[in-house]
C-alpha cells in the first residue's frame, strides 16, 4: 500500500505481526525453551483463609524427576518481601509464597521444578500440608465491619484506605438543587482473560550471581525493580525479556510468580518454566474489583447537573500491591463527560479472601461509567427527557476545552455533543425509536442503551500520593531507542512490550515518516530484553499509554536521528538544512532531486568512513529519547490531580431484543462513534474498538467471578466463567470524528481501553430500555437471561 | 493441567476392551471421544490407573438400518456423523438435529453417541433424544449382550445401567414416528443446555416428551404427554401441555440457572417443541 | 497395540503418524497430550493451549481432514492418523488465501488464537464454500478470541470465501 502525501501515519497499513502470526510463526513464552529446562508447578491453597499449620514437602523432594522444591518458609528465608506499588498503613511483608497463612483459593504456598509439569503436578500432590481453616470473609462490606475476619491482624483492619476527597460546595449544590437521584450499583468481578496465560522462564548464572527471565510480564520495568529488591541483586544483574505477548489487557504481572521461578531455578542449577494453567488464571492471577457504589446526583429541574456523590466502596481481594488502583481511577474520571462543578467522593479499599484485583482492562472506569451513565438514564427518566437530550445539556462542550475537572482532570479535546449526535445518526436513533413502539405493540421488546464516555490515556503515578501521603513514584513517560544501521536499514526499540497492539507496525509507520523511508525499511525490535531496551522504572504496556507518552519517545528519538542525517547531509552536500529534505529513503535537495544521498550511504558515513563527519558530529546515527508526558503534575494542595492525562472520547449507541418468554437477550445492533484523535493506523484503531467494545458486553452479558460463601471460586474453569464467542455478538460498527489532541507529539491519543469503558452501561441501558414500561431498573452486572425473566415475571 | 499417570491400552474389538475393563475393576475407564473424559483427567478429576481406548474396536463405528424401519447404530459413530448421515437424517431426525446441537464442531468430530450416553449428563442432548425414540441400548459384558431399554438406562445424576466391566456397544432406534420437535437454551451456542426437550409423536396415540437439563436425568414429562395425547392435532395442546411440564421437572440450581428458571424453560421449550413436532406431522 | 497386559504408567509407548504431510514416529508416556507432543516433541509451536479443557479452541488442529481439540486427546491415539496443524496449512513460500485474507483483513492482533481460528475456518470453507455472517459465527463460535471482538475475523472468513470461489486463470 502506498503512502498519501501526508505520509504514513493514518494510513491503514496491514500490520508486519499478522503475517508471522497467520502463519503461527509467533514466539510465545511458551515456545521458548532453554539448555536443560525444568518445569514448574505451584501447589495452591484449597481454602478461601486458614493458617497453614505444617507442611512437609521431603516426599515430593525426593520423587524421581524432581529438582527442587521450594515451600513458603524458604522463599521468605532467601527472598524479601515484594514491594507494594501503592504500600499499606503498616508494612505486611508479603513473599511469592504463601508463608504461614493462605489467603484466598488458589494462593500459592509451594512450587516444584521438575523434568515436565506432569512430573511437577505429580510431585505437589506428596506435599502433605496441614491447614486450620480460619473465618474467610467473602463480602466487602461484611470486611469493613469491625468484628470482620481479618487478611491481615498486623494492618488491625481490611480498609487498606478510606478518605472523603470533596471538590466544590458539594452540600450548597445539594441544598440549592430541585432533587436529587439516589441509586446503589454494584459490579461483579471479571476479567479479561488473555487467551495466552501468564508464566515466566528464570535463569540463574551462579557465575556471575546473576538473574534472566523471559516472561510475558507487560511491565517490566516495574517488575525488574521488585525482582531486584526481592532477590538482593542489583538491577543490573537481571536481565528480563519479553517476547510475543498472546494479549494482556492489565492482567500480565505478578512479580511473585517470577520470583518463584527464580528461587527454584537457582536451587536447581537449572532453568525453570512455569506457565499457569487457566485454573490457575482464573483463579489466581487477576479479577477487577467487584463492588458497590452509591451514587447521589443533584439537579436542577431542567436537568443541568449540580454535584455529584459518590460512595465507592472496591473490593480488593488479597491485593497488597496495588490496592486503591480502581479506587483513584475511578475518582480521576468520576464526572465522565459532563460539567458537574462540585463532586465528593468516599472511596473504601477492601481486602477480602479472594483473588488479587488488579489493573484490568479500564482499571475501575468501567464501573464508574456504568454507575453515572445508568443514572444519567434514570434522571432521564425521572424528568421526561430523552437520555440524549439530558446528557446534551451537560456535556462539557467542544469551546470549553481545555477543561478541567474537579478532582483535577484536564480534558484536553473532543467535542462531546457532536459524538453523541453523529452515534444517534449513524444508528438511525429515530428510526429504531418508531420500530421500538411497533414492536412493543406485537408484543416485542426491544431496547435502546446509549452511553458515552471520556476514554482516558497514559496514569499519572504521583496520584498514588492521595493515599499514601508521600510522593515515591510519578509522571509518565517511556523511552524509545531509533537507529540507522549502517546498511541503511532502520532499527528501533521500545520499552514497551506490544501485546497485540501492533506496535511493530505503527512504530514503522512513524518512524518512517521522520526519517523519509517506508515502513518495509523500519524493523521494529518484538517485545523487549532489559539489556538493549531503553526503559524506565515507568516503561510498560498500561493504561492506554502508547499513543500519548511511548509515541512521544518514537517521535524524539526518531527527530533527533533525523537531525544528525541532516547535519550529515548539509556537510556532504555543502548546502543549506532549509534546501533539505529527507524522503524516499535519501536526503533530496529540494527542487534538485538527483541531488541525493541515499540514507545507506550517509550511514557510510556515520560509521565507516568517519572522519567524513562534520565537525563536532560523533560517529553513529542512533538516538535515545525519553518522552515525559507534560501534563503530569503532583497533587496540588487541595488533592487534585491529573492521574490519567490524555482524553480520547465515545458515544455507544446499542439495539437489544428481549425474548418475552425465556428472558434471553439478543444484541442486534451496535454502534460506537469514537474520538482517538489522530488515528496512527486505523486498522490498528478499529481492532481496538471492536474488541474493548466486545470486553464491555462480556462483561454487561456473560462474566462473572462467583464465589460462595466459604470463598471458593464456582466458575474457575471456561465451562463456567462464560467468554463472549463469535456468536454471541453482532458486527461493530464504527465511525468517528478526530479532535487531535493538543498535547501529544502526534495528536494521538488512546484507544486501548475504549469500548471496555462504556460498553456495560450501554447494554445496562438498552436492556433497562426495553423494560422500562415494566419499571425494571438494573442495577447490577451481569445481566442473565433469568435475571430478565424475573423481572418480566414480577411485572 | 497434566492428567495423572495411567496405563494405556488399544484394544482391537470390542470385546477385548471388555477383558480389559475386566482386568482391572473399578480402575479402568473407556476413552471414546474424549471430549468428557479428557478435561477430566487433565483437572485430574478422573485418575483411571487402566485407559482403555476404544476408539480401534472399529466395528463399533457403523450405521445400519434396521429392518424395521429403524437405526442400529454402532457406540463410536460421532455426533457429526449421525447429523449428517442421510440414513439418520431420514429414520431418526430428532437424533440428527439432536446431535447437531452438541458443542462446536471440533466437539462433535470426536464426540461418540455411546460416550454421550455413558457419561449421562443430565443437560446432554444425546440421552433425551434416545429416550423420546424409545431406543434399545446393548451393554457388552463377560457375559455377552445384554439390551437395556433408554428409560432404564439413566438411573441417575451421572450415573447408569452400565456395570464396571460393561461398555456401551450399539443403539438400537425404532421406527421413529413422524411427528418430532427439538428445542434447547444455553447461555451460548454450543453450551449445555440450561434446558431442552426433545419430542416424538405420530399425532394419535404416541407421544414421548423428554426434558433435559431439567432433573439428573433425561425425563419423561408425562403430564404433558398425557396432554399431547388426549387432542394431538388441537392448537391449543402445544401450551397446555407446556404448561403441564413443570409438573415432572425437578432441576438443579447452579452457577448458570436456577431450578425455578429451567423449570419455567421447560415449559417454553416444550410448547415450542411441540409446535415443531405437530407441523412435521402432516396432514 | 494387542490386548496383553498394558504397559506400566511411566513407559513410553510408541507412536506412528503422520504430520502434516510427514512420516513420524516418536516414543511419548501415554498421558502426553496432542497438543504439547505436537508442541515439544516436534517443534510445531503454531498450535497453542489456552484451557486444556476443549473450551478455547487455540488447540485446534485437523486429525484426517477434520478439525479437533488437540488438547483433549493423547498423542499414542493418534497411531495411522494423519494430523495437520497450522504449519501445515501454511505454503513454504508465502501465506494461503485464507491466511492472506486474515492478514488483509487485519484479523488479529495478539495472533494466540489465530492458528485455531484458520483451521476451524479451513474446515467450514471446505464443506460451506459461501458461508453468510451467521454461519461463520456460529461455526467459530468454539474458537475464542479475547482481542479482536470477532468482527475482523468474520470479515476475513468471507472475503477468503470470495477469493477462494474465484477459479484460478
Amino acid at each position: 500500500m502506498s503512502e498519501t502525501a501526508a505520509g504514513w501515519v493514518g494510513v491503514a497499513l496491514p500490520l508486519k505481526e499478522d503475517a508471522r502470526l497467520v502463519a503461527g510463526r509467533g514466539r510465545f513464552l511458551d515456545d521458548l525453551g532453554r539448555p536443560h529446562l525444568l518445569h514448574a508447578a505451584m501447589l495452591r491453597s484449597p481454602h478461601a483463609h486458614a493458617r497453614i499449620v505444617r507442611l512437609d514437602a521431603s516426599e515430593a523432594a525426593a520423587m524421581p524427576g524432581v529438582l527442587a522444591v521450594l515451600t513458603g518458609a524458604e522463599a521468605a528465608a532467601r527472598s524479601g518481601p515484594i514491594r507494594p506499588l501503592i504500600p499499606t498503613t503498616a508494612a505486611v511483608p508479603d513473599h511469592c509464597l504463601a508463608v504461614d497463612r493462605v489467603r484466598y483459593v488458589g494462593e500459592p504456598l509451594a512450587a516444584v521444578a521438575a523434568v515436565d509439569r506432569a512430573t511437577a503436578e505429580d510431585a505437589l500432590e506428596r506435599i502433605r500440608v496441614e491447614y486450620e481453616p480460619l473465618p474467610a470473609v467473602v463480602d466487602p462490606e461484611a470486611a469493613m465491619r469491625a468484628d470482620a475476619p481479618l487478611l491481615y491482624p498486623a494492618l488491625g483492619t481490611n480498609v487498606v484506605w478510606h478518605d472523603t476527597l470533596t471538590y466544590g460546595d458539594v452540600d450548597r449544590a445539594v441544598a440549592r438543587a430541585d432533587g436529587v437521584l439516589r441509586e446503589r450499583f454494584t459490579i461483579q468481578r471479571y476479567a479479561s482473560t488473555p487467551l495466552e496465560t501468564f508464566g515466566a522462564i528464570a535463569e540463574y548464572d551462579a557465575g556471575t550471581d546473576a538473574f534472566e527471565f523471559w516472561t510475558n510480564d507487560q511491565r517490566p520495568g516495574l517488575t525488574i525493580s521488585i525482582l531486584a529488591a526481592s532477590l538482593g541483586v542489583p538491577q543490573s544483574r537481571i536481565r528480563l525479556h519479553c517476547p510475543d505477548i498472546g494479549g494482556a489487557f492489565g492482567n500480565k504481572r505478578r512479580p511473585a510468580y517470577l520470583l518463584v521461578c527464580a528461587l527454584l531455578a537457582r536451587a536447581a542449577g537449572r532453568p525453570v518454566k512455569w506457565i499457569e494453567d487457566r485454573i490457575e488464571n482464573l483463579t489466581a492471577l487477576m479479577h477487577a474489583c467487584n463492588g458497590i457504589m452509591d451514587v447521589e446526583l443533584a439537579y436542577r429541574a431542567d436537568g443541568t447537573l449540580l454535584a455529584l456523590l459518590v460512595r465507592d466502596v472496591a473490593d480488593e481481594g488479597k491485593n497488597l500491591l496495588t490496592p486503591t488502583q480502581h479506587n483513584l481511577i475511578k475518582l480521576g474520571n468520576i464526572v465522565n463527560g459532563y460539567r458537574i462543578p462540585a463532586v465528593r467522593y468516599e472511596a473504601w479499599s477492601v481486602l477480602t479472601n479472594k483473588c488479587p484485583s488488579g489493573a484490568n482492562r479500564g482499571i475501575g472506569k468501567p464501573f464508574m461509567c456504568f454507575a453515572v451513565e445508568r443514572a444519567m438514564a434514570l434522571l432521564a427518566r425521572r424528568l421526561g427527557l430523552d437520555p440524549a437530550e439530558l446528557r446534551r445539556r451537560n456535556y462539557v462542550t467542544a469551546d470549553q476545552m481545555p477543561y478541567t475537572t474537579p478532582p483535577g482532570a484536564q480534558y484536553d479535546s473532543g467535542d462531546y455533543p457532536a459524538t453523541l449526535e453523529r452515534a444517534l445518526e449513524r444508528f438511525d436513533y429515530a428510526g429504531w425509536r418508531a420500530e421500538q413502539a411497533r414492536a412493543r405493540a406485537e408484543g416485542r421488546l426491544l431496547g435502546i442503551g446509549i452511553a458515552t464516555s471520556v476514554e482516558p490515556a497514559g496514569t499519572n503515578l504521583a496520584s498514588y500520593e492521595l493515599v499514601t501521603g508521600r510522593r515515591a513514584a510519578s509522571g509518565s513517560a517511556e523511552a524509545a531507542m531509533v537507529r540507522v544501521e549502517p546498511d541503511g536499514h532502520v532499527r528501533v526499540s521500545l520499552g514497551d512490550p506490544s501485546s497485540g497492539q501492533g506496535y511493530e507496525t505503527v512504530v514503522a509507520q512513524i518512524v518512517a515518516d521522520e526519517l523519509g523511508v517506508t515502513p518495509d525499511g523500519v524493523s521494529v525490535a518484538r517485545g523487549f530484553d532489559s539489556a538493549t531496551t531503553p526503559w524506565l522504572y515507568l516503561s510498560g504496556n498500561y493504561s492506554n499509554k502508547f499513543s500519548v507518552t511511548d509515541v512521544g519517545a518514537v517521535v524524539g528519538a526518531a527527530a533527533r536521528v533525523r537531525a544528525k542525517l541532516l547535519r550529515i547531509a548539509v556537510h556532504r552536500l555543502e548546502i543549506d538544512v532549509t534546501d533539505l529534505e529527507l524522503r524516499d529513503g535519501a536526503a533530496v535537495v529540494r527542487g534538485a532531486p538527483d541531488r541525493r544521498l541515499a540514507i545507506a550511504e550517509l550511514a557510510r558515513t556515520a560509521y565507516a568512513d568517519v572522519l567524513g563527519l562534520p565537525p563536532g558530529v560523533d560517529p553513529g546515527l542512533e538516538a535515545h529519547h525519553i518522552h515525559q508526558n507534560p501534563l503530569a503534575q503532583p497533587v496540588d494542595a487541595d488533592r487534585r490531580v491529573r492521574s490519567q492525562l490524555v482524553f480520547a472520547n465515545a458515544a455507544h449507541c446499542c439495539l437489544v431484543e428481549i425474548d418475552p418468554r425465556t428472558g434471553r437477550i439478543t444484541l442486534r445492533k451496535y454502534v460506537v462513534m469514537h474520538d482517538c484523535g489522530r488515528e496512527l493506523n486505523p486498522l490498528i484503531v478499529e481492532g481496538m474498538v471492536h474488541g474493548s467494545t466486545v470486553h464491555g458486553i462480556g462483561a454487561a452479558l456473560l462474566e462473572e467471578f462467583r464465589y460462595d460463601e466459604t470463598g471458593q471460586l464456582l466458575t474457575s474453569t471456561f465451562m463456567d466463567y462464560l467468554k463472549p464467542t463469535a456468536a454471541d455478538v453482532p458486527t461493530i460498527e464504527v465511525d468517528r470524528l478526530e479532535h487531535p489532541s493538543p498535547v501529544t507529539p502526534l495528536g494521538a491519543k488512546g484507544v486501548g481501553e475504549g469500548g471496555s469503558i462504556p460498553g456495560p452501561a450501554a447494554v445496562a441501558n438498552a436492556v433497562e430500555d426495553a423494560l422500562a414500561h415494566l419499571g425494571v431498573v438494573v442495577r447490577s452486572l451481569p445481566i442473565t437471561p433469568e435475571q430478565v425473566w424475573r423481572w418480566l415475571t414480577k411485572a | 493441567m497434566k492428567p495423572a499417570p495411567f496405563r494405556y491400552a488399544r484394544p482391537a474389538t470390542a470385546a477385548e476392551a471388555v477383558a480389559l475393563l475386566a482386568s482391572s475393576p473399578g480402575e479402568a475407564k473407556l476413552l471414546a471421544g474424549g471430549q468428557s473424559l479428557v478435561p477430566l483427567l487433565n483437572m485430574r478429576l478422573a485418575r483411571p490407573s487402566l485407559l482403555v481406548d476404544l476408539n480401534g474396536a472399529r466395528e463399533l463405528e457403523r450405521i445400519d438400518p434396521a429392518p424395521d424401519g429403524g437405526l442400529r447404530l454402532g457406540a463410536l459413530v460421532r455426533h457429526a456423523d449421525l447429523a449428517a448421515a442421510p440414513l439418520v437424517r431420514e429414520r431418526a431426525p430428532l437424533l440428527a438435529e439432536a446431535a447437531r446441537h452438541v458443542g462446536h464442531t471440533a466437539i462433535r468430530n470426536r464426540g461418540t453417541l455411546g460416550g454421550s450416553l455413558a457419561h449421562a449428563d443430565p443437560a446432554a442432548e444425546l440421552p433425551a433424544a434416545l429416550l423420546a425414540l424409545d431406543a434399545t441400548l446393548g451393554l457388552l459384558g463377560p457375559r455377552g449382550m445384554r439390551r437395556v431399554a433408554a428409560a432404564e438406562f439413566f438411573r441417575g445424576l451421572l450415573v447408569t445401567a452400565l456395570v464396571e466391566d460393561e461398555l456401551l456397544a450399539e443403539v438400537t432406534v425404532p421406527a421413529a414416528p413422524r411427528g418430532w420437535g427439538f428445542m434447547e437454551i444455553a447461555r451460548r451456542p454450543g453450551d449445555f443446555a440450561l434446558a431442552g426437550v426433545a419430542a416424538s409423536l405420530d399425532g394419535r396415540h404416541h407421544a414421548r416428551v423428554v426434558g433435559f437439563g431439567v432433573a439428573d436425568r433425561p425425563v419423561r414429562l408425562r403430564a404433558a404427554e398425557v396432554v399431547v395425547t388426549a387432542a394431538p392435532r388441537d392448537v391449543a395442546t402445544p401450551a397446555r401441555a407446556g404448561a403441564a411440564a413443570a409438573a415432572d421437572c425437578d432441576p438443579a440450581t447452579d452457577v448458570h440457572a436456577s431450578a425455578e428458571y429451567r423449570r419455567h424453560l421447560a415449559t417454553v421449550l416444550t410448547e415450542d417443541a411441540l409446535r415443531q413436532a405437530v407441523g412435521r406431522l402432516g396432514s | 497395540m494387542t490386548a496383553g497386559a498394558p504397559p506400566a504408567p511411566a513407559e513410553r509407548l510408541r507412536v506412528r503418524l503422520t504430520v502434516n504431510g510427514a512420516a513420524v514416529e516418536r516414543e511419548v508416556e501415554a498421558r502426553r497430550s496432542l497438543a504439547d507432543f505436537l508442541r515439544e516433541d516436534l517443534a510445531l509451536t503454531g498450535t497453542h493451549v489456552g484451557c486444556e479443557h476443549g473450551v478455547c479452541g487455540a488447540c485446534t488442529v485437523l486429525i484426517d481432514g477434520r478439525s479437533a481439540r488437540s488438547c483433549l486427546l493423547l498423542a499414542v491415539q493418534l497411531e495411522g492418523a494423519r494430523v495437520t496443524t497450522i504449519e501445515g496449512l501454511t505454503p513454504a513460500d508465502g501465506l494461503s488465501p485464507l491466511q492472506e485474507a486474515f492478514r488483509a483483513c487485519h484479523a488479529m492482533q495478539c495472533g494466540f488464537c489465530t492458528p485455531g481460528m484458520i483451521v476451524a475456518s479451513t474446515e467450514l470453507l471446505a464443506a460451506t464454500p459461501a458461508p453468510d455472517e451467521a454461519g461463520i459465527r456460529e461455526a467459530l463460535a468454539g474458537n475464542l478470541c479475547m482481542c479482536t471482538g470477532y468482527v475482523n475475523i468474520v470479515r476475513a472468513v468471507a472475503q477468503a470465501a470470495v477469493r477462494l470461489a474465484v477459479p484460478a486463470p
